[in-house]
């Protein structure tokens, strides 16, 4: 199966957690990849360069910050392939950001496209452009049918042609936020609990990659998808690797 | 017609073979809902066949295999059951339900023991909601209907259902594994299953009266299942040391609330209606576990309920091993709970002023802030202590924090006792 796992920061480390942190991911990393359970994951920035857009009777509405206005804010995200959400769990575990921070552990949707661009992406190329994720940020409150249908036929449409101009690297739905457990490890002891890693009642259903020239661009495309007519999406940069 | 004594073997098949039959089929189909359903399928078919056929010797053996083509049947009507079945290796044929045809699909005794532990270690799994966990083990371990369980937990029946619901979406979507957990997370994950099965007892337990009689059932659910554990697990004598804690506990439940459903404290109870016979089965079963010497939290608590199951009264009471089974507590599992217990039987050996002073101590605690017992204790202290005034004042600092009306009569009954202000002072 394969898992998200969100970095959920409440602020910035501590000097001497920093220490660890930067000392600890490489290590985290190396491991992961070597047993081919990473398949890839990237730190964003700071949750200031977010940029939540939505769009009400025709016009978009963007507001400076992340679409949660809580204290704790997604820093960065990894993607895994395991077996089941035991390894999952584990994997998060040995995450320095769990000794200090919150990880939340979300499945992902079968059939995640990993293409030549989703590769190169995950390879850490960003040779032109900046990479932006689009977390798609749903207020829990479930559309009727037909226009859940629309949204996803749309969806689909606005993936496609952001593929074809090159611009789309990788999209993929996620399980409901009922199905998120969150891990800290405090003490040496691994600390679960169910649910997402914030207690508001908007949550991040899916999230988006694309390569652009400019925020602005970024905000126009995520404006562009149907879903910022019913709920709202966070734009924020990934740090450039 | 359904005879008594066929309506008898029924029954007690129920409340043995339930989780057996839920669990293998779990297992085999990996669908829960059309494994509750068939099993109760299967129930239903032998209140019809038994009259006719005899009680099988073997009735788990007839009602798995008679659930399991019930969900072949199912499976094959199904849009994806061939596929399924296959995936599955559920292609054995319709299958007579005579002793001689038994299949060997649902023949393989070992596994089928090992399933019911893959069912409660999943139900218990720690990234399930702690409520979603003690309901799903009473629905698909314990056979209690969504209704039951509703009852229970004093919540309507369609808010259970989606409590349940919810739960066994979260196992399906997040690929919660059905197992018994490995080796190295099976001591975390041990716990994690008694602490279920401890908080399931303790609903039943802390509600004794009146209105809340009904939940008092999930005691014996709760001992029944530590029954099942303890025999899966022989040689986790944790496993065995909360099956002891609940019968000593549960031996003092018609003495521990009088007539008017007031509270009565242990000090005060009349040990003449203690259960002997679980007392005897309690101190024998803690002395079985004991003997393994790996002691932990609730062999420790076992034995600390077996200092009074074994006392002819409270001033009888060895307080001082007590107090010495509460620090050795205290050390495996720090709590100001722990720290308070150990204060209540420091006093009553004697102490009186030491067991004041670790309670002042505890006041600066922030986790015992909504802890009616924390002032309730030290009210009761100070009362011991000769210092009316001063114990009234902390009765009614625990009022407004009594959990329970049964609780809030206890202290406004010791409010009065001691000449609190604001109640009428006893004749």
């Amino acid at each position: 199966m394969k898992y998200l796992l969100f970095i959920c920061a409440d602020g910035l480390p501590a000097p001497e957690d920093l220490a660890v942190l930067q000392r600890e991911c490489p290590v985290w990393v190396e491991e992961m990849d070597s047993r081919g359970t990473r398949l890839f994951g990237r730190e964003l920035e700071l949750p200031e360069t977010a940029a939540t857009v939505r769009v009400r009777d025709g016009e978009t509405l963007v507001t400076d910050g992340p679409f949660a206005e809580t204290k704790e804010f997604v820093a960065g995200f990894d993607i895994l392939e395991c077996a089941d959400l035991d390894e999952a769990i584990e994997v998060a575990a040995k995450h320095p950001s769990s000794w200090f921070q919150t990880i939340e552990i979300r499945p992902l949707m079968d059939g995640l496209d990993w293409d030549e661009a989703a590769m190169r992406f995950a390879a850490g190329d960003n040779a032109t452009g900046t990479t932006y994720c689009l977390m798609k940020c749903l207020d829990g409150i479930p559309a009727e049918p037909q226009v859940e249908e629309s949204i996803i036929r749309e969806g689909n449409a606005w993936w496609q042609d952001l593929k074809e101009r090159g611009i789309g690297i990788l999209a993929h739905p996620l399980q409901h936020k009922d199905t998120a457990t969150t891990v800290r490890v405090r003490k040496g002891e691994t600390l679960l609990s169910d649910g997402p890693f914030i207690e508001t009642k908007e949550f991040i259903g899916g999230i988006s990659v694309i390569k652009c020239e400019s925020r602005e661009q970024a905000v126009g495309i995520a404006a562009a998808h149907p879903l910022a007519r019913h709920h709202m999406i966070e734009v924020r940069p990934f740090v450039s690797e | 017609m359904t005879t008594p004594a066929v309506q008898l073997a029924v029954d007690a098949a129920f409340r043995e073979e339930w989780g057996r039959v839920v669990a293998t089929l779990i297992r085999r189909t990996g669908d829960w809902d059309l494994a509750e359903e068939c099993a109760q399928e299967a129930f239903a078919e032998a209140l019809r066949r038994w009259p006719v056929d005899g009680i099988p010797h073997r009735p788990g053996a007839w009602l798995t295999t008679v659930a399991g083509n019930r969900a072949i049947d199912r499976l094959r009507r199904g849009t994806r059951g061939a596929e399924l079945l296959e995936q599955v290796g559920l292609q054995a044929p319709q299958l007579d339900t005579g002793e001689e045809a038994m299949p060997e699909l649902f023949d393989e005794t070992d596994e089928i023991e090992d399933d019911r532990l893959r069912l409660i270690f999943t139900c218990c799994h720690p990234a399930l909601p702690m409520e979603g966990r003690v309901a799903l083990t009473l629905r698909s371990l314990a056979g209690l209907t969504t209704a039951e369980i509703g009852r229970a937990f004093l919540v309507p029946e369609v808010t259970m259902a989606k409590r349940l619901t919810r739960t066994k979406a979260k196992i399906a979507a997040a690929g919660i594994p059905y197992r018994v957990p490995p080796a190295h997370l099976l001591p975390e994950r041990t716990a994690g299953v008694l602490a279920v099965l401890y908080l399931m007892f303790n609903e039943g337990y802390s509600a004794s009266s009146g209105t809340e009689l009904i939940r008092a059932g999930l005691c014996d659910e709760a001992i029944r299942l530590a029954r099942a554990l303890q025999q899966l697990m022989p040689d986790e004598p944790e496993a065995t040391g909360v099956l002891a804690l609940m019968l000593l506990q549960h031996s003092r439940r018609h003495a521990r609330v009088n007539g008017d459903g007031q509270l009565i404290t242990l000090e005060e109870q009349d040990r003449g209606r203690w259960d002997r016979t679980e007392v005897q089965e309690g101190l024998e079963v803690l002395e079985s576990a004991l003997r393994r010497r790996q002691v932990g939290p609730y062999q420790l608590q076992a034995a600390i309920a077996a200092c009074h199951a074994r006392a002819a009264s409270a001033a009888g009471t060895d307080w001082q091993e007590i107090a010495g089974l509460y620090a050795l507590l205290e050390g495996q599992t720090p709590s100001p709970v722990v720290r308070l217990n150990r204060a209540v039987a420091v006093a009553m050996a004697g102490d009186i002023e030491e067991a004041l002073a670790v309670v002042d101590e505890l006041s600066g605690d922030a986790r015992l802030e909504k802890y009616y017992l924390l002032e309730a204790t030290r009210a009761d202290l100070l009362r011991r202590h000769g210092d009316q005034a001063a114990a009234a004042a902390a009765y009614e600092r625990a009022l407004p924090l009594a959990p329970s009306e049964v609780e809030r009569r206890y202290l406004l009954r010791r409010l009065q006792a001691s000449g609190g202000t604001d109640v009428d002072s006893p004749g």
